[in-house]
């Protein structure tokens, strides 16, 4: 009974409302920012600045570069997950820390590797070349560059539902004679699909979003390889920070958008 | 090329570069003094353990600002042998605020005029720097980095610090009106050149691939842009005899078609083109030497129409008031045009503006016949309201308008 004023009601009040005051602050203040300042002289302005050609292609270049991005890591991620949970070999723990990598490795760094690797000068890139194919400074590499970015994602999405899921199911499948690739499409992509899509979603936004990966290995030329957040930083640095600021709310609404769908389809899964 | 005065380095300071620049080398020493800065960015101060010891740790301390200088920007105080010797007054902290491309220069000139300082005043000073893109700097300083003393790639950026109310109007009254150093644009191109690119006109050529960063993202390829579209008003000229800035446009236009990348800034795109990338790039003369200084390989091609490159550094006055350095600031600005630190500058690929050191070096640094400079183009004002505005003409070439 000493100990009641332990479990009084404000302290959850307390905690809640700390909680809640982070986040406002870290979240929603500098985003609400970008909105405020990017509106504060009115839509003509926005407007202008939006409907600039170099803009919207710019932003339109990085939706179709990102979905590229995500469809990559969607396949390339859900298999690499099965064969992480799935099988057992040497050296599988250290493969699985090695996925969360490229969080750990500053994105430059990244696109540093890739001017590396595929650059004219290495072989890969020289190959390409003679056949014709421009790898570094062109699409190829931006989506390269964003693949390496969102790689852990989809990945780390799929993982704790594989490893969670049902065994009796599967083997019900095949004892009543459905193929492997019945028993894949019917019963266990199912299972993984929340996860597919949620990694998926948030692999496209961080891709939407890709600086420092891009910048170095994309020509940045408008409508070719220039995407909206070096477009963002050219405008920038060129002391246009309300045409920055009307391009980042375009990409903040679709972020926000496609995160939005994220929680539907991730209750949705839950529900099932 | 014009001239106003010559301002001889003071007295016995007057021996050669090389090897004053060795000797004053060893008694740099890092301090950890830089208290900064910005907030924006994390800060890259390189704290010596050996603060306060003498002499015999100098050399360590020498390797640890070797070893700071690997960072591409960073900011490291230095400051001269902490000796003694009569103290008047107390010492002097100078902040120097600069752009990137100058750093090797502003090192080997900052032990020399310590050294001359300390002749002369018995003063010592110690130097706080911090070097970044042009445009990022002179941001950085109207934000509130207290910078004493500036040298930026453009006069544009000087003017943003007058906008501002830091740096005063009459800075041009300065020698060569404010102007430290000089270059020109020039072609960096594949070793022995296997496409023969001579000019301008060559990079329009089909099948070449060329480089130059984004004057949106750096300020200083400006002089990049203002170089090729001045070109093709020079050609103009010599075919209808007059200037013609259509024709420029659709000239800027041909080179541009040729673009393999617009990079962020100007070593970006020579980053690039070590990388394999590209036939050609346009940048700065001394950019590319001192590229070749380091081991890379280019071949220089100076275009006969090309620009006169002119980069300012002033004293900002607002922060030397408020720091009480007014004195040691003008006396560090007015070196700059020194015999001692322009011969500093041509070393690191600088052409001089003083006409003696430059007549040293005048084999390296051959003028191009067809040399204009920014007046030809109208001045900075018009160049920045006629190319660089918002609907300008490098928008309409980059826009493909």
């Amino acid at each position: 009974m000493q100990t009641s004023w332990l479990r009084h009601k404000g302290w959850t009040y307390g905690f809640r409302s700390t909680v809640l005051l982070y986040f406002v602050v870290l979240i929603v203040l500098p985003i609400a920012g970008v909105y405020v300042y990017s509106f504060s002289e009115g839509w003509g302005p926005f407007w202008e600045n939006v409907s600039d050609p170099i803009a919207w292609k710019a932003v339109l270049l990085t939706l179709k570069l990102a979905l590229v991005a995500t469809v990559i890591n969607v396949l390339i991620g859900t298999m690499i997950a099965w064969v992480l949970v799935r099988y057992r070999f040497p050296g599988r723990t250290v493969l699985n820390s090695l996925v969360d990598l490229p969080f750990a490795l500053p994105t430059a760094v990244g696109g540093l590797m890739i001017l590396l690797l595929l650059g004219p000068n290495s072989w890969v890139g020289g190959i390409a070349e003679k056949f014709g194919f421009d790898i570094v400074f062109h699409q190829p590499a931006i989506v390269i560059a964003m693949v390496f970015v969102t790689f852990p994602f989809v990945i780390r999405a799929i993982q704790p539902l594989l490893e969670e899921m049902d065994a009796s199911a599967e083997e019900a499948s095949y004892t009543l004679g459905a193929s492997r690739a019945t028993t894949f499409f019917r019963v266990i992509l199912p299972q993984i699909a929340p996860g597919i899509a949620g990694g998926a979603m948030l692999a496209f936004s961080r891709a939407l979003a890709e600086f420092g990966a891009v910048v170095l290995v994309a020509g940045n030329i408008p409508a070719k390889t220039l995407t909206a957040s070096v477009f963002i930083y050219g405008e920038v640095e060129s002391d246009n920070n309300l045409g920055a600021a009307a391009v980042s709310v375009l990409l903040l609404t679709l972020s926000l958008g496609i995160l939005w769908l994220i929680n539907r389809v991730q209750r949705r899964g839950g529900r099932n | 090329m014009r001239r106003n005065n010559i301002r001889p380095g003071g007295g016995q300071a007057e021996s050669d570069g090389g090897e004053r620049r060795s000797s004053a080398g060893t008694d740099r020493s890092e301090q950890g003094g830089a208290r900064r800065r910005r907030d924006a960015e994390p800060s890259r101060v390189k704290r010596s353990p050996l603060k306060r010891l003498s002499a015999l740790m100098a050399a360590a301390a020498l390797t640890g600002s070797l070893l700071a200088g690997c960072a591409g920007r960073e900011s490291a105080a230095e400051s001269g042998g902490s000796g003694g010797g009569a103290e008047q007054q107390g010492d002097v902290k100078l902040v120097i605020g600069a752009y990137s491309v100058v750093k090797d220069s502003v090192q080997d000139i900052i032990p020399l005029f310590q050294q001359k300082w300390k002749e002369e005043t018995g003063q010592t000073v110690t130097f706080e720097e911090s070097y970044e893109a042009s445009g990022t700097q002179a941001r950085a300083i109207a934000g509130g980095f207290e910078a004493d003393v500036t040298l930026l790639s453009l006069e544009g950026d000087i003017d943003k610090l007058t906008k501002a109310g830091l740096v005063n109007e009459n800075w041009k009254d300065k020698p060569d009106g404010g102007m430290i150093t000089r270059s020109v644009v020039a072609i960096g191109t594949r070793e022995g050149n296997p496409l023969g690119i001579k000019n301008f006109a060559d990079l329009a050529k089909p099948g070449v691939k060329v480089l130059y960063p984004n004057p949106k993202t750096s300020g200083g390829a400006q002089w990049d842009i203002n170089a090729i579209y001045g070109a093709g008003l020079k050609e103009s000229e010599r075919r209808t005899g007059q200037k013609d800035p259509a024709f420029a446009k659709t000239f800027l236009e041909s080179v541009h078609a040729n673009i393999e990348s617009l990079d962020k800034s100007g070593r970006a795109s020579m980053a690039a083109f070590e990388y394999g990338v590209g036939d050609a790039l346009v940048t700065y003369e001394n950019e590319l030497a001192a590229r070749i200084k380091q081991g890379a390989k280019y071949e220089v091609v100076v275009p006969d129409d090309t620009i006169l490159i002119e980069n300012p550094a002033a004293v900002v006055d607002a922060n030397v008031d408020k720091h009480g350095t007014r004195e040691a600031a003008e006396a560090f600005l007015d070196f700059l045009w020194s015999a001692e630190a322009q011969r500093v500058f041509a070393d690191n690929g600088f052409r001089p503006t003083d006409p003696e050191v430059y007549a040293e070096f005048e084999s390296s640094y051959p003028v191009p016949p067809g040399l204009f400079d920014i007046q030809y183009l109208g001045g900075w004002s018009e160049v920045r309201e006629k190319l660089y505005s918002k609907r300008g003409v490098w928008y309409e070439v980059l826009a493909g308008i």
